[in-house]
């Protein structure tokens, strides 16, 4: 699937390797808020009480 | 009639139920192994990515309280002892209660601004807790993300009431993870600006979230921890309850208290 991502994306070489590792890095920080928010909501919300 | 191998190969790529069979299955094997990938990476993210992050915060809190603690007023409160009734049998004039003694100085510190490190909590009997973990001022999703959190409102440590402090029990550098360890009698300290505040744990609770009686204030000086229950989940709160024994205003606080 990422290869073919990676084929979709125009341009030289270059610029395809720029725009791909600015997904990744895009696709890793919307990871972590997803996971974060998940976590905070059904693992462990922080124990306040209320 | 008969077939030629090339009309036989113009023949193949037509889908044939096998086929539909064979592609369903492997866009299903590979959406469950995405799957899967996705489930271990929140394992890993919760568990060792947050604890890292958390961790990677606490030298910057540190220097923020040690700031906060500078910048701290501390002021002296002049508070009445306990109403006593004269034990002698000696007259008093109305039968009203009368106060004895000389009046008592309460040290009291200036609030600390919301969302900053005020506190440094350390708990000898928990490995995680005995070089301490930084308080912060709030209970918000990025409060608590920081460090523990002191809920405002409640009193702050060291002082009359209840302080109450919550913490991520397996997430966020869970400073809370083993506070099912600790049993009555147990001490849990508390540095702030005032100094060091010693407690003893008194009480033990599992409650529902929304109990939030386990805030309410008491008689004398309390701190009361709070984490999730059980263990990666939020379904229920751990509380312990701790009394203050030793500190800068215990003895005051003793005799202020009924």
């Amino acid at each position: 699937m990422m290869r073919r991502i990676y084929r979709l994306l125009p341009g030289p070489t270059s610029l395809r390797v720029t725009q791909a590792v600015i997904l990744a890095a895009a696709a890793l920080v919307a990871l972590h808020l997803f996971y974060s928010w998940l976590g905070n909501a059904i693992l462990d919300t922080g124990g306040a009480i209320g | 009639m008969t077939q030629t191998a090339a009309d036989q190969a113009a023949v193949a790529p037509v889908a044939t139920p096998g086929g539909r069979l064979e592609r369903v299955l492997h866009n299903t094997g590979w959406t469950l192994v995405y799957l899967g990938v996705l489930t271990l990476g929140f394992v890993v993210h919760q568990l060792f990515i947050t604890t890292w992050f958390a961790q990677q915060k606490q030298p910057e809190l540190s220097a923020e309280r040690i700031s906060q603690w500078n910048q701290t007023e501390i002021s002296d409160v002049v508070v009445e002892p306990a109403t006593t009734i004269p034990g002698d049998g000696g007259t008093v004039p109305d039968g009203t209660p009368t106060t004895t003694g000389p009046p008592l100085v309460l040290k009291v510190e200036s609030p600390p601004e919301p969302h900053a490190a005020f506190a440094l909590i350390r708990i000898p009997k928990i490995d995680r807790l005995k070089d301490g973990w930084n308080v912060v001022e709030g209970v918000s999703v990025a409060d608590l993300r920081n460090g523990a959190g002191h809920i405002p409102g409640t009193a702050l440590p060291g002082q009359p009431g209840n302080s109450v402090i919550s913490g991520h029990r397996t997430t966020w550098g869970m400073p809370f993870h083993e506070l099912n360890i600790l049993d009555p009698g147990d001490e849990i300290e508390v540095d702030t600006a005032l100094g060091t505040s010693i407690y003893e744990v008194r009480e033990i609770h599992i409650v529902k979230p929304t109990d939030l009686w386990v805030t309410d204030p008491r008689d004398g000086a309390w701190l009361t921890l709070t984490t999730c229950h059980p263990k990666y989940s939020a379904r229920e709160r751990y509380v312990v309850v701790a009394e203050l024994v030793y500190g800068p205003n215990a003895d005051v606080i003793a005799q202020m208290s009924p």
